[in-house]
């Protein structure tokens, strides 16, 4: 049992630091670019992700290995996986805005653009390829999704200082925001090698 | 026929990556070697291509309020032909690509083509516009790649040339390792981006001068 | 155009939608059934590759059950001459797979990368078909006991710029030969 609680802990510390979903992982750089002009919003986007990988985690394990695999249907996997992450979105949305309107109006614009995120589906595809079980896969999501809201919220916090920055006109907006992103890939790359 | 505006506008003045900022993902973590870059760009073109012209030719019978899920497990079941073709004919690019070739599934760039071309335009203009966009991708990702390459790891060509190992241009223990690591892709993709937009401006600047 | 009622709009769509998907799912089925044999191919090939380069007489190994203490050893298989033990330690970027094939004395006889995710250029190195990869992977040869990079005061000389790669390798060996002796 402690080996396993090891596991758990080790994908934890991986997703979040090591293996950053976003900074060392390159999984949902456009909402990372796209959403993070503002702090609160990012918060927002990294919170709606964070839900929905959590949740897109489970389900696309339950559709790998109760249908997919006694199936034989293994190669299906990314046709099967994008179609159950669209329906969870939707259901996720209806859902907010039945039940939790308060949630809803925080997290409902982010919603419909987590579908094409390339992080939850990498996340989906990441469990299968690791084997991990069900309980491995939630983790992963949940916390996959922590990491990509540590990054974002850092990230646009440091862009808003930039807003007044005074640089070269050609690296106003998108260039330096990248290179802003390569400095904070680079003290993430300080975590490589810490494991339990 | 527009072919040659096409092409330049997927080349460069609409190019995908550097302009329309499109497939980011990709563009950041593939881009460590030529190999890698070469394959990745191709297998996009090809999918491209491919849902651009069923998407097309489809256009009238798909109803408007599903497109986007149909758009979807058709772009899916092309990447899938093409990841499992990799796997069976190209083993290494499989394995260098790894999760990145599913992944086309959700890069903006053919989801984007077709809502914004595909949709709208015939099979023919179609196929040309994801050839175009293709061929910009592709030629975007190399470019990112021989840059990675020669500061990172010092090599041109890896993967490819000299029995995989690339031909050594910096020798071993001076190159930057850093551009190789993700710091890099970020740094790259920033000066490259800098670097067109300084060119557009400049490039936009001469024509008005010019049609004065 | 004639308008049509709310439920023949949605039948519509459903049909639309189902054709589509049974389209693509018939498709991939087509060339799943082509590719899939040669996948399992190649799989199948690469552990056999791999085995040869670490075992003379790789062609007579049986799977054999085993003990393991390290937690990454994922099969062992023997043969007259030793024993193939494919390990899989956490390398860099992601699970190293690899083959050691370690003598009945305990002593590696060689050691083969199966399947990796090490960045190209530099933990790559340790799986590559090159002088470099070969001259690493090379001298794990003959070695035995609990090994380290020189860096950590051990044997192993670690390939430049990729110290976490080869700490996983020289994890992934001491595991092979830890699980060895626990054969006798």
């Amino acid at each position: 049992m402690s080996a396993y609680l090891q596991s758990l802990l080790g994908i934890l510390l991986s997703a979040i630091l090591t293996e950053n979903f976003i900074l060392v992982k390159f999984y949902g750089i456009c909402p990372f670019m796209g959403v993070s002009k503002k702090t609160d919003t990012a918060l927002g986007m990294g919170m709606a992700v964070t839900f929905v990988m959590g949740i897109a985690s489970a389900a696309t394990w339950a559709v790998y290995t109760l249908l997919l695999v006694p199936l034989d249907l293994a190669y299906m996997q990314t046709v099967a996986f994008i179609l159950v992450i669209a329906a969870v979105v939707q259901v996720v949305e209806m859902f907010l805005k039945k039940s939790i309107p308060s949630l809803y109006q925080a997290l409902g614009i982010y919603l419909p653009l987590i579908t094409t995120n390339c992080a939850v589906l990498g996340v989906a595809l990441v469990n299968v390829q690791k084997n991990y079980d069900f309980l491995q896969s939630v983790v992963y999501g949940v916390t996959g999704g922590l990491g990509f809201t540590l990054a974002i919220v850092l990230f646009a916090s440091i862009r808003e200082r930039l807003e007044d920055a005074d640089c070269p006109k050609s690296f106003e907006g998108f260039p330096l925001a990248l290179i802003s992103a390569g400095l904070l890939a680079l003290a993430f790359m300080g975590f490589s090698g810490l494991h339990f | 026929m527009n072919f040659k505006k096409q092409l330049k506008e997927g080349l460069l003045t609409k190019n995908p990556v550097f302009v329309q900022l499109l497939g980011m993902c990709s563009t950041l973590a593939i881009t460590t070697s030529l190999f890698n870059g070469l394959g990745m760009g191709i297998s996009v073109t090809i999918i491209l291509i491919c849902s651009n012209v069923l998407i097309s030719a489809l256009r009238k019978v798909i109803p408007s309020n599903v497109r986007i899920a149909a758009y979807i497990v058709i772009i899916a079941g092309f990447v899938t032909i093409v990841d499992l073709m990799l796997k069976a004919f190209l083993p290494d690019l499989s394995e260098n690509l790894g999760v990145f070739i599913p992944l086309i599934v959700v890069n903006c760039i053919i989801l984007g083509r077709a809502e914004a071309f595909a949709s709208k335009n015939g099979v023919l203009a179609s196929a040309v516009d994801g050839l175009c966009q293709g061929v910009g991708y592709t030629v975007a990702l190399c470019i990112m790649c021989i840059i990675r390459e020669l500061l990172g790891s010092g090599t041109f060509g890896g993967g490819i040339l000299n029995g995989g190992e690339g031909i050594t241009v910096i020798p071993e223990g001076y190159p930057a390792m850093m551009m190789v690591m993700p710091v890099g892709g970020f740094l790259t993709l920033g000066f490259i981006i800098a670097g067109s937009q300084w060119l557009m401006k400049r490039i936009e600047k001469k024509e008005k001068e010019a049609s004065k | 155009m004639k308008k049509e009622s709310v439920i023949g709009y949605v039948l519509r769509l459903a049909l639309t939608l189902m054709i589509i998907t049974a389209v693509v799912a018939a498709l991939l089925a087509g060339v799943n059934a082509i590719t899939r044999d040669r996948i399992a191919a190649i799989d199948e090939e690469k552990t056999l590759a791999a085995m040869a380069a670490v075992l003379p007489d790789a062609k007579d190994a049986e799977p054999v059950s085993f003990t393991d203490d390290s937690g990454i050893v994922s099969a062992v298989y023997a043969s007259p001459a030793g024993y193939a033990v494919m390990v899989e330690p956490v390398g860099f970027g992601d699970t190293i797979t690899m083959m050691v094939g370690v003598d009945k004395e305990g002593k590696v006889l060689g050691i083969s990368v199966v399947k990796h995710g090490e960045t190209a250029g530099l933990g790559a190195v340790a799986a590559a078909k090159t002088a470099r990869g070969e001259a690493f992977r090379s001298q794990f040869a003959g070695m035995s006991g609990t090994l380290a990079v020189t860096k950590d005061g051990g044997q192993v000389d670690a390939i430049s710029s990729a110290t976490i790669t080869s700490r996983a390798v020289t994890a992934g060996v001491n595991a092979a030969l830890a699980c060895v002796e626990n054969f006798g």
